[in-house]
């Protein structure tokens, strides 16, 4: 290695760890804010925790408290980010490739519908929805509103338009030949499917359970219209704002209960990383 | 091959079902009410037709938020994809834990909501100052949240922080998609590192910029939650002799027509933003297409 | 990329909620995330003592946009039992599901209850009130008497003396007041600062002042003495506070001895006690008449309505009454939620410093009234509220506040 080499690489890494400390500095911040007391967090929000053990005594008020119920909306939480993941992934790569290997005008269309849609501002579409969920519930006899199977509905129609853009794009590149062959072996379009093609999209299929689990997991607007702030069924970015008065905002809570919900969609991040980046080289992008 | 059709159609039901329940309809109920004087709550609703749309152009309030939003889109296209692309290059290079900095650029995108506009709030009007007061700076000790002229750059880093490691990630993809062996000839033939990059890596890529730029439009363009958190509008400007939020884009001035009861107006600015974004993602689509294909 | 919108929204539409009703649970929305506890506590204490009758309370969290939250009920067809109304605006949006409540028994017994032609329609929650709440200790060691703020003029003395003491006191500035867009404070200003002109010096039910503004005229030379108090405050205040604070700043700057007043009510209270506050403090007048004024300002800042559509409207109106005139229901609302009663025959005393501050000003009279509530909606934040920012910004520029003022009160009537 030359020696010039060698002082550009060295410059590349104090670049890259100089750029990773401003991107973390916030995520470090609500951590060290995370072991004070609300009153030290709003006086002392730059100093270093006088006590780690704040932060235990903080996880163990948010999951104590009598008129917020953390667990259940972790729950619940969950639940939701779990069953919607598995309807979008399983129904929009379905749609997907239904979509690829049909060479019609309709499948056209339905494509740029789906891709149109993405354009969509959600305000559009806010204040008529929560009307024509309760209207459409009344009509099929089913509780779209305050009921989990409703909320995986409703994530599955927001969440398809990017999935299927994404799934598309990684379908085209399958070779046709492989479902060819199974077809002229008299298998089923269904099990040519389920039994060849959907296997093969194991690396993509980690890129939609990601970007739609972040986005599901976080997302504060639409539990919070069809679920209501204090119903039966509560997520965790709802109910981390009942922390939360008009005047009195207890940030002991507030952070270290942010900090909580993190942590699952880091770990998992964490895991995926090398998948998600796989099926993005080998999907969207081609 | 009619089975085949109809087990197709049966695959693509269940996302059109929740498609049209979710967007479609809630979509036409929403154009409707942009033509009526409906205020959120009442069962009369009036036909008035386009009225709304005719006087909102009129507030200078949603003009300007309209001239905002496009400013600060402009600039968020431009930082969000060059400083992903940035990253996507440094963190592609030789360099050990690399994928401990990319798991580090994307966390950002991890964080959402109060939290965010609060840290960010409190490292604007706070951290910032007493630095400048450390370095004795006297312009870094006026956070530039209080200043109108510069609150849409101060929002656009926050949101670049946010969002460039997402692009990065599609970045570092479509760069290791390139052939090895095409680049290592580049450097045989001499080319420089600057060099390589502008004449094969970012020719390379442009699929992916097609990608990064619409997904940084549309979603600067619809930006909601940060605006609040962080400015929540403020401060005010001068505007056509009125005074306006100098950072208030158009989703905040819906939202807030809708609050003071003004529904129907507010869905008719929400069409508007509507159609700007498809008339303007429409454009970009079109152009980087037609740059991909000259590549 | 679809995590387009996050928690921020709190501010619009919100849904969903209590279970829809069994013939007898009676469903309440509010919005006092400090008096959760306390009322889920009252409800489930009156719940037990009534059988066949069960309250359930939803409340909102995050300073949230209740109307828009109520809106979004009627829309999935879950209007709560009670809910609140914060004024006249939205009294005349919901109008179709608010009850008369004229022939209620708290109803003698109170000033506060929302009224229109003559008929009760609101239950007063609370009385909240404001001065310029000021740090005893601070204001005894500068050598200013709080009882001589009276005028404006003796408030410009006292804050160039107390600004001329800034060192020796440990002050950043004299006055804690914030105004801007940015911190989400225009209400500080566009409500409760420009209530001073609506009806500061006058008696507490003239509405004179606020009337001819909504026809949008303006009494100029009442205005100038309000504007020259407006560019006082603003002067002495804190410029970092009142350019960008948030109320946390704000609250947080005069509960660390760091200014001498803030300019907010006594819902900082709670505040207080949480940041472990120990000095004394008090309310003086917003004189900013040349004339002496010495009133307070005292209102109901909300106020619970029954939903007539509803077959549970009996015992919602039995649950309401309760709380003004059963000793479990007062001591819910003083001692347990720490609100000052809006009912005259309870004797209770809340704990909060400013609360007893206002008590007392009650009991002796003379306090003036609120009424930013009958402007048309959004007047506050959308049209107020960039004004006081931009003058905020440049204090010297007194004229251009006035004249953006004239020319936003002259809109009024087209809002």
């Amino acid at each position: 290695m030359t020696r010039r080499r060698l002082a550009a690489k060295v410059l590349a890494e104090a670049l890259v760890v100089l750029l990773l400390a401003v991107f973390l500095i916030p995520f470090a911040m609500v951590v060290v804010n995370s072991a004070k007391t609300s009153k030290d967090i709003l006086f002392h929000t730059l100093d270093l925790p006088a006590n780690w053990g704040q932060l235990f005594v903080n996880i163990g008020l948010i999951f104590n408290n009598r008129t917020v119920h953390y667990a259940n909306a972790f729950l619940d939480s969950a639940l939701i980010t779990f069953f919607s993941l598995a309807v979008i992934v399983l129904f929009s790569s379905m749609c997907a490739w239904a979509l690829v290997r049909t060479k019609s005008a309709w499948s056209t269309i339905l494509f740029f519908a789906f891709v149109a849609a993405m354009v969509i501002p959600f305000q559009v579409l806010m204040f008529p929805l929560v009307r024509w969920m309760r209207v459409l519930g009344d009509l099929i006899h089913f509780k779209l509103l305050q009921s989990i199977p409703g909320m995986v509905f409703a994530y599955l129609g927001f969440g398809c338009p990017l999935s299927i853009f994404i799934l598309h794009g990684f379908i085209k590149n399958i070779p046709y030949e492989l479902e060819e062959s199974a077809t002229i072996d008299g298998c089923s379009q269904a099990r040519t499917f389920f039994e060849i093609v959907f296997p093969l999209l194991q690396p993509i299929i980690i890129t939609v359970l990601i970007l739609n689990g972040i986005w599901i997991w976080n997302d504060y607007l639409l539990p919070l219209l069809m679920l209501g702030s204090n119903g039966a069924v509560q997520t965790i970015p709802v109910a981390v704002t009942a922390f939360a008065g008009a005047y009195l905002k207890q940030w002991d809570l507030i952070l270290t209960s942010t900090l909580i919900a993190m942590l699952p969609v880091i770990v998992l991040y964490l895991f995926a990383q090398r998948y998600i980046i796989k099926g993005m080289i080998e999907g969207a992008i081609k | 091959m009619q089975r085949h059709s109809l087990t197709k159609a049966l695959f693509v039901l269940p996302c059109l079902l929740a498609f049209v329940m979710v967007m479609l309809v809630p979509f036409f109920y929403g154009l409707f009410y942009s033509l009526t004087d409906w205020n959120g709550v009442s069962d009369s609703i009036n036909f008035i037709g386009f009225a709304h749309f005719g006087r909102v152009f009129t507030q200078p309030g949603f003009l300007y938020s309209f001239l905002v939003t496009i400013a600060y889109t402009a600039i968020n296209v431009v930082l969000v994809n060059v400083v992903g692309f940035a990253l996507a290059l440094l963190v592609t290079g030789n360099l050990r834990f690399r994928n401990f900095y990319r798991a580090g650029f994307f966390a950002p995108y991890l964080i959402g909501g109060i939290v965010l506009g609060y840290i960010w709030q409190f490292i604007f009007n706070n951290a910032v100052p007493a630095l400048g007061a450390a370095l004795a700076s006297q312009s870094m000790q006026v956070s530039l949240l209080s200043r109108a002229d510069a609150v849409i750059w101060a929002m656009s880093a926050v949101n670049t922080w946010q969002y460039a490691g997402y692009v990065m990630l599609i970045f570092i993809a479509a760069i290791q998609a390139i052939p090895v062996s095409l680049m290592e000839a580049a450097k045989i033939d001499g080319a420089g590192y600057f060099r390589r990059v502008t004449r094969i890596l970012i020719p390379m890529t442009a699929n992916a910029f097609t990608i990064t730029l619409f997904l940084t439009l549309t979603t600067s363009f619809k930006q909601y939650d940060m605006n609040f958190t962080l400015t929540r509008g403020g401060p005010a400007a001068r505007f056509l002799d009125q005074p306006v939020n100098a950072s208030q884009l158009l989703a905040m001035n819906i939202f807030n027509t809708a609050q003071a009861n003004h529904m129907a107006e507010a869905q008719a600015k929400a069409v508007i933003l509507f159609v700007a974004l498809v008339v303007v993602s429409l454009v970009q689509v079109s152009i980087n297409k037609r740059k991909e294909v000259e590549q | 990329m679809r995590r387009i919108i996050t928690m921020a929204l709190a501010l619009c539409l919100l849904g969903g909620g209590a279970l829809m009703a069994a013939p007898t649970t009676v469903t309440m929305m509010q919005l006092k995330v400090e008096i959760k506890d306390a009322l889920d506590n009252y409800a489930a204490k009156y719940s037990a003592a009534h059988p066949g009758v069960t309250v359930s309370v939803e409340t909102l969290g995050g300073g949230a946009d209740f109307g828009g939250a109520i809106k979004a009920k009627i829309q999935a067809g879950q209007m709560p039992d009670i809910f609140v109304i914060e004024g006249q605006g939205q009294y005349n949006v919901f109008k179709d599901y608010i009850a008369d409540l004229s022939d209620q028994p708290w109803v003698k017994d109170t000033d506060l209850a929302f009224k229109q032609n003559g008929k009760v329609y609101g239950f007063p929650v609370s009385i909240e009130g404001y001065g310029l709440a000021y740090n005893a200790d601070i204001l005894k060691k500068a050598g200013v008497d709080p009882a001589s703020l009276t005028t404006r003029a003796a408030y410009e003395k006292a804050f160039a003396k107390i600004d001329g003491m800034k060192k020796a006191l440990g002050l950043d500035a004299v006055v804690a007041m914030a105004a801007s867009v940015s911190g989400g404070m225009w209400w500080v200003a566009g409500q409760h600062n420009l209530a001073a002109y609506w009806g500061g010096g006058l008696a507490a039910d003239d509405t004179s002042v606020i009337q001819k503004a909504l026809k949008g005229q303006v009494d100029d030379a009442r205005f100038l003495q309000y504007a020259k108090y407006v560019q006082l405050l603003f002067k002495y205040a804190d410029k970092n506070i009142l350019l960008n604070g948030s109320y946390d700043n704000q609250v947080g700057s005069f509960a660390q001895g760091k200014t001498a007043f803030l300019h907010q009510g006594n819902w900082v209270d709670p505040n207080m006690k949480q940041l472990g506050v120990t000095f004394k403090m008090g309310y003086a007048p917003h004189a900013f008449l040349d004339t002496v004024e010495k009133g307070l300002y005292l209102f109901a800042p909300s106020w619970y309505c029954v939903n007539p559509k509803s077959p549970n409207a009996a015992a919602a109106k039995a649950f309401l009454a309760s709380i003004a005139m059963t000793p479990d229901g007062q001591d819910y609302m003083v001692n347990q939620a720490g609100m000052i009663p809006a009912f005259k025959s309870v004797k209770l005393q809340p704990k909060g410093q400013l609360s007893q501050a206002l008590m007392a000003a009650n009991a002796k009279g003379g306090n003036y009234g609120v009424f930013f509530g009958m402007l048309p909606d959004g007047a506050g934040q959308n049209v107020f509220g960039p004004i006081y920012d931009l003058f905020a910004q440049n204090p010297d520029n007194i004229d251009q506040f006035v004249s953006d003022m004239k020319k936003a009160i002259a809109g009024l009537p087209k809002m």
